[in-house]
């Protein structure tokens, strides 16, 4: 029996040490290799056609080129594929001529008819970003090769160069090798969605080297680019979820970079000697939307009482201060951003307004909100601020489908929603907030207000002070009578080792250029 | 025994088919927009509207069930809307890693679950028997995310003996795919440094993963050999002056090892479909995290695909128990 039980007993040892025998090898990422560790399970397709996620259009971005591309504080549109370009007096036609000499990853020219087919493909393809194109194309035949070095582009109406910019450096207008999808194209599949959805068709920084779903992305310098080879050899994007995880990877060097701890955990980094941490803002905008379609909200001063209830301190202490608090539907840093700031907690004004709305006596709402942590402690907050003007919130903390199913529905009383800038132009922000023809935010709010003519009327303006007053104009309005209270814009942190430069987030996208990487 | 097999056989599929009729139309009871979850709150309605007729999801749920039936008698799962492409390449792609995670699990669990309870039952009362019982209990009652984070900060970051999370070194491609586990392709190509390297990033996720199933396996082998290490022919067998080894390892444990079949064939169901917080916290590219992404946001096709995954794999599990039986007890019949 001794020697059964010592068998028992080595077997036990045996399982305690064998992990000694398969250890990790110690690390630190070699010096031309960038590593990222980041959630990638929201990459579901590399085809810009159909990317739209953060992290696929991450990866599309740097494999493949646009015809222009922004200036770092959006305020112009710089060269890229294309070198120059002319508009016609209405604004509405812009002719590109495009930069010689610039080949893909296969080795084939980029031209005018690569262009031509790369739009025209997105909107037969129509699928989820398709609108960023189509709201101002009509048709495939209104994007023209002209020649081998010139495409003709006319829009549906009038764009001044950052709204043209912001349809033209957007990863879904991303130039694919036309010969590679025709190549690759098959019966029931003729633009090859599923092939460009996996493989590289790009011409880009860097080339798609492996894409294995939910574990890692791998791209590699492309030796040939047109603006040089990128300082980056290598760029691993690597699968980690769970924060802690992420920042012990980091602090063992395994990873360079890490996109989503907590916030004490970047707290923990910022202290500590050989970590940076970056926060930089971002075009999104966290809110309480009030349905205009239920009773009580109707009113114009209720919606102002439950903005004047809320404690905007408060919730930005439940953020941990990673937000800034705004109230505008312009996110700061966007062209006309409206830094007003008119809502306090201010419980006399707030019962005055319920008075005069004939609300004294109060009512109930629901207030749905999802699962994502902190917005079920910011829903209980926010039901607790308005218990004191006699509000009384149901809250549902429910999955964001469901959420999103009542917005959607516009069956809501409230829900607490986000919306980030799918280009960095006003104009995008406005057409959701406050035009109800658009069908999206105002619509589902019930919210038709004449302010709807002016964001119809601002988007044409050439002239950039007048489209400026316009879009504050409506931001006024908005902030005034809408029904949104908005109480955070975002930041974005990104906590990385301090031999790491180059990493200046964009607002937009909440990601970095990684060509601009580098290590010391 | 083979018209045993077949008859079981055929009424798993009927149990498999029931269970696909609940959750069918249990998921599209659930209030929820799917496209609109997919496709998140900024897509426009045009989009949504299109993408909802393209995948059948504007028809009646009866006819959506009956197309459904339809699909996958053809042996096609329809297309998951989250991934955008066909459900059954999904299962291919992500089920590998699951089946390698669950199996080491189980092996641990199963290996160190029998030792253990033998060892308590034989040390009955001892102050070994109280150390493992207790130590069974902080095992049992301490969750699984925390576990792994703890075992990942002490192994990975403090000692630096194992590996970080993920499957396979970021620097190494994966072996060429036959059957779609690393491990055993890494063998089949002989590629050894890729074998070697995901044995270590499989160890300390299936320790975590077993954990529950060791505990579990402990308690009722402890029970198990308790009862029978009391009956007359276990006297009658020291009596006959054979050694307390042969006596505990080839009389008591084989007898006892029935319950402790059963719950093997449960444990390794619920590993299989159980693994979402181990598949979290190590990165694992797994079933369990695309089957929670694919409830979150009501992934009909892929909630079905994953469904009749699991019916099955229980359906078996429990066939390969009842079969089991018979072996470890020849009394038993199967008719």
């Amino acid at each position: 029996m001794r020697r059964g039980l010592a068998k028992a007993l080595l077997l036990l040892v045996i399982l305690a040490l064998l992990p000694a025998a398969v250890g990790g090898a110690p690390s630190r990422t070699p010096s031309n290799v960038l590593v990222i560790g980041t959630s990638i399970q929201d990459i579901v397709s590399l085809d810009p056609a159909q990317a739209f996620e953060f992290r696929s259009t991450w990866v599309v971005e740097h494999i493949y080129d646009t015809l222009v591309e922004f200036s770092r504080d959006f305020s112009r549109a710089l060269p890229g594929l294309a070198t120059s370009w002319t508009a016609s007096a209405d604004l509405k036609t812009y002719t590109f001529r495009l930069r010689p000499g610039v080949r893909f990853h296969s080795g084939n020219s980029v031209d005018a008819q690569a262009v031509e087919f790369s739009l025209r493909r997105v909107m037969r393809l129509k699928l989820s970003p398709a609108f960023i194109i189509t709201d101002f194309v009509k048709s495939p035949d209104d994007i023209v090769a002209v020649g081998t070095d010139q495409v003709r582009v006319t829009f549906n109406q009038a764009m001044p160069e950052i709204l043209m910019a912001s349809v033209l450096d957007n990863p879904v207008s991303s130039v694919v090798d036309p010969a590679l999808v025709r190549r690759n194209a098959a019966a029931g599949d003729p633009e090859a969605n599923k092939w460009v959805t996996e493989n590289d068709a790009g011409s880009g920084p860097y080339v798609l080297r492996r894409w294995t779903r939910n574990a890692v992305v791998e791209l590699v310098a492309f030796d040939s680019y047109w603006r040089g080879r990128p300082s980056m050899g290598r760029i691993f994007m690597q699968d980690l979820i769970e924060p802690a995880a992420q920042l012990l990877a980091l602090q063992r060097g395994d990873i360079d970079v890490a996109m989503s701890l907590l916030p004490g955990q970047y707290r923990q980094l910022q202290n500590t000697p050989g970590f940076v941490v970056k926060q930089t803002p971002t075009f999104t905008l966290r809110y309480l939307a009030m349905n205009v379609g239920y009773e009580p909200f109707s009113s114009r001063q209720v919606r102002n009482a439950v903005k004047y209830a809320i404690d905007y301190d408060a919730i930005k202490r439940i953020y941990e201060d990673t937000i800034d608090v705004g109230q505008t539907i312009v996110p700061a840093r966007m062209f006309a951003h409206l830094a007003d700031r008119p809502y306090q907690r201010n419980l006399e004004r707030a019962r005055a307004l319920m008075r005069e709305a004939g609300r004294e006596a109060g009512f109930r709402a629901t207030l749905a909100v999802s699962t994502e942590v902190p917005l079920p402690d910011i829903a209980a907050k926010i039901k607790e601020d308005l218990a004191a003007i006699n509000i009384q919130v149901d809250v549902q903390v429910l999955r964001a489908a469901d959420v999103l199913g009542q917005y959607r529905g516009r069956t809501h009383h409230m829900v607490i929603a986000r919306w980030g800038a799918d280009y960095p132009d006003p104009d995008n922000l406005a057409k959701a907030f406050a035009d109800f023809d658009s069908r999206v935010l105002a619509w589902r709010n019930q919210w038709d207000h004449p302010v709807k003519q002016i964001v119809k009327q601002a988007v044409q303006e050439a002239d950039r002070v007048k489209r400026e007053a316009l879009y504050k104009e409506i931001q006024k309005v908005v902030l005034e009578e809408g029904p949104y209270a908005v109480f955070a814009y975002p930041l974005r942190l990104i906590a990385m080792r301090s031999n790491v430069k180059g990493v200046d987030p964009s607002p937009l996208a909440e990601t970095f250029d990684l060509t601009s990487a580098s290590k010391e | 025994m083979w018209a045993y097999i077949v008859r079981r056989l055929a009424l798993a599929s009927l149990a498999v088919a029931g269970v696909l009729v609940i959750v069918f139309f249990l998921s599209h009871i659930i209030p929820g927009d799917p496209v609109a979850a997919i496709l998140g709150p900024q897509a426009p309605n045009d989009v949504i509207e299109d993408l909802r007729r393209r995948y059948g999801l504007d028809r009646p749920v009866p006819e959506q069930f009956y197309r459904f039936v339809a699909r996958l008698v053809r042996g096609d799962l329809g297309d998951s809307l989250a991934t955008h492409r066909p459900v059954i390449r999904d299962l291919r792609e992500f089920l590998p890693a699951t089946i390698e995670l669950a199996t080491a699990a189980i092996l641990i669990g199963v290996l160190a679950g029998l030792s253990v309870g033998v060892i308590s039952a034989v040390a009955r009362g001892r102050p070994l028997d109280h150390a493992v019982r207790f130590l069974s209990l902080i095992g049992l009652s301490m969750p699984v995310f925390w576990l792994g984070l703890i075992l990942l900060f002490i192994f990975y970051f403090k000692l630096n003996l194992v590996p970080g999370p993920g499957q396979l070194d970021i620097f190494l491609s994966r072996p060429p795919t036959v059957t779609g586990l690393i491990t055993v392709d890494a063998l089949l190509a002989r590629d050894f440094a890729t074998l070697w390297n995901a044995l270590g990033h499989l160890l300390l996720p299936a320790v975590v993963l077993g954990s529950h199933a060791l505990v579990g396996i402990a308690r009722i082998t402890r029970a198990s050999m308790l009862e029978v290490l009391g009956q007359d022919y276990v006297k009658v067998a020291r009596a006959k002056g054979l050694s307390e080894r042969t006596v505990v390892l080839k009389h008591a444990l084989r007898n006892g090892l029935l319950p402790i079949i059963t719950v093997i064939g449960i444990y390794y169901g619920g590993l299989l479909e159980g693994a979402v917080l181990t598949e979290t916290v190590f990165a694992w590219p797994g079933l369990g995290r695309y089957a929670t992404s694919a409830i979150l946001s009501q992934d009909f096709a892929a909630i079905m695909g994953v469904t009749i995954l699991i019916a099955l794999v229980f359906s078996l599990a429990n066939l390969l128990v009842d079969l089991a039986y018979g072996f470890l007890n020849p009394k038993i019949r199967y008719e």
